[in-house]
């Protein structure tokens, strides 16, 4: 688990992109092509900024209400 | 046939038409047109006064019978008849004729009579009522009589035993409107100073009212006082506050015996209102059944007209010349529907069908379909693309629901979103036809915005990990709490990997929460909003690519991307970078970006903790490209601007505007350049003067370079709306159900109960509506502002083919 993974997804991601541009229904062409891929797009985006955030955590998740059975 | 253009990222390419019609055929032909919704017509008459053109006889009178028939509709609307809806069956045939003229004649002339007919019923009708309302009045006075003159023994002689007054007291009586009974009682007062004697009743039914046209309540009154001349002046204030007056007896056998009279005369009237009334009832009844179908066929035939008075008349050839925009890949069509109708009418000689060369700014036109129109309207209410520019309605379609997801993360909401959607979705054709109110309507038409809205907000409220403010487990935490502690004990979670999709639950209810979503979220702002610029910028080059505008490539699009690329971008790849290092494993202080920023242009060439190796002199460069950036964005066009246009109009170079583009237009170029002087879109562009250039672009610079900063700024709105809605959501889910939680028993289930339903309640409105209003209204703004300003120039013209309209009553009024 490292930021290669969010090289992985991009290139996945970019892959069914380049995929989707072809094989796009012939009517309405322009607008499923650019629906589909930008939806893509934006997911991922928003995909990798969360994964990202997290994958060198500056601060740790604190509580104090946390009762002694939950342990494991 | 041509494969139809989609249209949809740029507009359609429109060509300038002329059509010469055969005058004999010219109706049927624009009929056709109008049923097709081809062509934009053109006014090639605009010097012609509106009253003077060719077929202002025909609207006229066809005006009139559209009165007419509102008239009908509004007598149908006082009888409270319902009008008949038009039976679709021309819906069927693909290619429908005009109605012929003496059809339309007869449409004319039954008008009239029926307008004439109805009217003498409702006359007679109205008239009769009246006479019903007089006499029932007067009985009603009469009726009252009795009561008066047995209450007002006191009055008489006390030797005298017959009923009857003596000749010194005389009486008025009458009926008066309740509201009005008071002021008559204190005027006659004032102005018979006391000396009178004032009685009256109150009318069990409210009768009609002349006047006012409705039935009102009614008092009888009586006012006995002395002498002619007092009595006169009674009987004017009495009609002067709306009163009728009727004369009784003051005999009781002469009050039964007109009783009587009045009885009979009013069964009568009976009788003959009824008929009246039946017979218009009958007639109403007939016409609500055709009036929608004759108000289309008029409607349809006025729009005709008004069309054809558009064209050019050229009384001695016997031919209409029309001019109008047509799409590119619609011609064929068009002319396949005249050679049609040419045959089905046989005349021979043919419509002609001729394209203009023309530097006319065409109308623009995007093809929409049941999806994408209502994200062309988002656009459209902003501003009509100029013809052949990117379309941002594109891909609108899915930044404005994300953007708006962004904001309203949760998975619960985006799903009562979604759901209310797909109902509206699945449903449209029943929807569609049946009628709806102006709320419900614009839900109804954003149905597919509101689908995709909600969809998005599934997803994004997944990666929030925010369910009604509650976390899913779905996948192992990358956080684990230490073996054991004591309660109440502060502990802290050690990291063991990362969460694969989303936030981690381990956040969920932690002391800290807030701090870790805050930083995430406000970086996701400022990257989306980043891309989003930048992808909305990219559409600018395009633009100046399509049109081969190299100047504002080299002016205008390269210096802006480079300077918004050296701090905004640069800050982009900061925060990425930032996170891709593991600055606890290597021991460094993780710096702060926003310092970072603020420094590189405080004090250029000192970094305080450095980020990566080389950081100061990176960032002193980028600072000097932004800032040569600056004078290129204020300098090249204007300059370029001096160097060529200008030398060219001192050689005496005019901007081409001559007409003579087509060889079938000769014989109208006088015609064609006189209406030219009254065409905005006509000159624009030539007479820019070197001042007028540099102004705007000094205008620009400073806007851009302004918005660069503000518009990243204004994208922090992602991250304080969406951390308002959970925050929201959260206080929402402990006020109420949580409180449920700690009871038990029959209490607990009543509790919940109504604690549920309240928590349910306040969601859907609170939470889904009023935040989801609120959230769309910011998507809409960032679309409108941020992103279209990159790239939109917005000045073009919308297409608006002549198309016939439904012409339903309610539309009307």
């Amino acid at each position: 688990m490292s930021s290669y993974t969010v090289l992985v997804a991009f290139f996945a991601v970019a892959l069914a992109s380049v995929i989707f541009w072809f094989v796009a229904p012939k009517e309405n062409r322009t607008v499923w092509r650019s629906t589909v891929i930008l939806s893509m797009a934006m997911m991922f985006l928003m995909w990798a900024f969360t994964y990202l955030a997290q994958l060198h955590p500056l601060v740790a998740p604190r509580r104090s209400d946390l009762r002694p059975e939950f342990a494991e | 046939m041509v494969e139809k253009y989609e249209a949809m990222f740029r507009s359609a390419e429109m060509s300038l038409v002329q059509v010469y019609i055969p005058q004999e055929i010219a109706r049927d032909a624009v009929y056709s047109l109008g049923d097709q919704g081809l062509v934009q017509f053109r006014d090639l008459n605009t010097k012609i006064r509106a009253f003077q053109r060719t077929f202002v006889p025909e609207v006229r009178r066809l005006d009139n019978l559209q009165r007419q028939y509102r008239y009908l509709y509004q007598l149908l609307c006082e009888h409270h008849i319902k009008i008949f809806p038009e039976a679709d069956e021309e819906l069927s045939h693909g290619f429908q004729m005009a109605p012929g003229t003496s059809k339309i004649d007869d449409h004319i002339e039954n008008g009239t009579l029926i307008e004439e007919r109805t009217k003498q019923l409702a006359e007679a009708s109205e008239q009769l009522e009246l006479q019903k309302s007089d006499l029932e009045q007067f009985r009603h006075v009469l009726q009252a009589g009795d009561e008066f003159f047995a209450n007002a023994t006191g009055l008489t002689h006390p030797d005298s035993q017959d009923e009857t007054f003596p000749h010194s007291v005389s009486f008025v009586t009458g009926t008066i409107p309740r509201t009005k009974v008071g002021t008559l009682e204190q005027i006659l007062w004032r102005v018979l100073r006391g000396n009178l004697f004032f009685k009256h009743v109150e009318l069990p039914e409210p009768l009609y009212d002349s006047r006012s046209k409705t039935k009102v309540l009614k008092n009888a009154f009586i006012v006995f006082s002395h002498g002619d001349i007092i009595l006169q002046r009674v009987k004017k204030v009495a009609e002067s506050l709306d009163a009728s007056l009727y004369d009784i007896s003051d005999n009781g056998n002469a009050r039964s015996k007109q009783l009587v009279e009045i009885n009979s005369r009013l069964a009568d009237i009976y009788t003959v209102l009824e008929t009246t009334n039946t017979t218009l009832k009958t007639e109403l009844y007939a016409i609500s059944k055709e009036i929608q179908s004759w108000n289309t066929v008029i409607a349809r035939e006025k729009a005709v007209f008004e069309t054809l008075n558009l064209f050019d008349f050229d009384s001695n050839r016997k031919t209409l010349i029309g001019e109008g925009w047509v799409p590119k890949d619609e011609l064929n069509s068009l002319q396949g529907q005249l050679a049609r109708l040419t045959a089905s009418l046989g005349v021979d000689v043919p419509s002609i069908i001729q394209v203009l060369e023309t530097n006319k700014t065409p109308p623009t036109f995007h093809r929409t379909n049941k999806f994408t129109d209502a994200f062309q309207n988002i656009v459209d209410c902003y501003g009509t693309a100029t013809y052949r520019e990117v379309n941002p309605g594109l891909p609108t379609i899915v930044t404005f629901p994300f953007m708006f997801a962004v904001m309203f993360g949760d998975m619960g909401h985006g799903m009562l979103m979604s759901m209310v959607a797909a109902l509206l979705v699945f449903n449209e054709k029943a929807l569609g036809r049946m009628k709806r109110d102006e709320i419900f309507d614009m839900a109804f038409s954003g149905r597919y915005i509101l689908l995709l809205m909600g969809l998005f907000s599934i997803y994004t409220g997944f990666l929030y990990n925010d369910m009604f403010s509650k976390s899913l487990t779905l996948f192992k935490s990358g956080w684990k709490w230490p073996s054991h502690w004591e309660e109440g004990e502060a502990i802290e979670a050690k990291a063991i990997g990362t969460y694969v999709m989303g936030l981690d639950w381990a956040w969920h209810g932690t002391e800290n929460a807030l701090l870790f979503s805050n930083s995430y979220k406000m970086k996701l702002s400022v990257l989306l909003g980043f891309i989003h610029m930048t992808y909305s910028y990219m559409f600018s080059l395009v633009n100046a690519l399509y049109f081969k505008n190299w100047i504002d490539i080299v002016g205008n699009f390269i210096p802006g991307l480079l300077f918004m690329q050296g701090i905004f971008g640069y800050l982009s790849i900061c925060i990425v970078y930032k996170w891709t290092i593991d600055w606890v494993k290597d021991e460094r202080v993780a710096p702060g970006l926003l310092n970072t920023l603020i420094n590189m242009f405080l004090s250029p060439g000192n970094v305080a903790e450095e980020l990566y190796p080389h950081q100061a002199k990176v960032q002193v460069i980028l600072l000097i490209v932004a800032l040569i950036c600056v004078p290129c964005l204020l300098l090249i066009k204007p300059l370029h601007f001096k160097f060529t246009q200008g030398k060219e109009s001192h050689n005496g170079y005019v901007a081409t505007d001559s007409q003579d583009g087509g060889e079938g237009l000769v014989e109208h170029n006088d015609q064609l350049v006189k209406d030219d002087d009254d065409d905005e879109e006509e000159g624009s562009g030539h007479g820019e003067e070197f001042g007028d250039v540099v102004i705007h672009q000094v205008i620009h610079t400073i806007e851009f370079c302004l918005n660069t900063v503000s518009h990243t700024a204004s994208y922090l709105r992602l991250w304080a709306l969406s951390l308002a809605h959970a925050q929201l959501s959260t206080v929402l889910w402990t006020m109420t159900i949580q409180i449920a939680f700690n009871f038990r028993g029959v209490t607990g289930v009543i509790m919940t109960i109504v604690l549920f339903t309240m928590w349910f309640v306040l969601t859907c409105v609170i939470l889904v509506l009023m935040e989801g209003t609120s959230a769309m209204l910011h998507s809409l703004r960032l679309h409108w502002v941020e992103s279209m300003s990159k790239f939109f120039e917005g000045e073009g013209t919308p297409y608006q083919p002549f198309k016939f309209q439904p012409a339903d009553f309610e539309v009307i009024e």
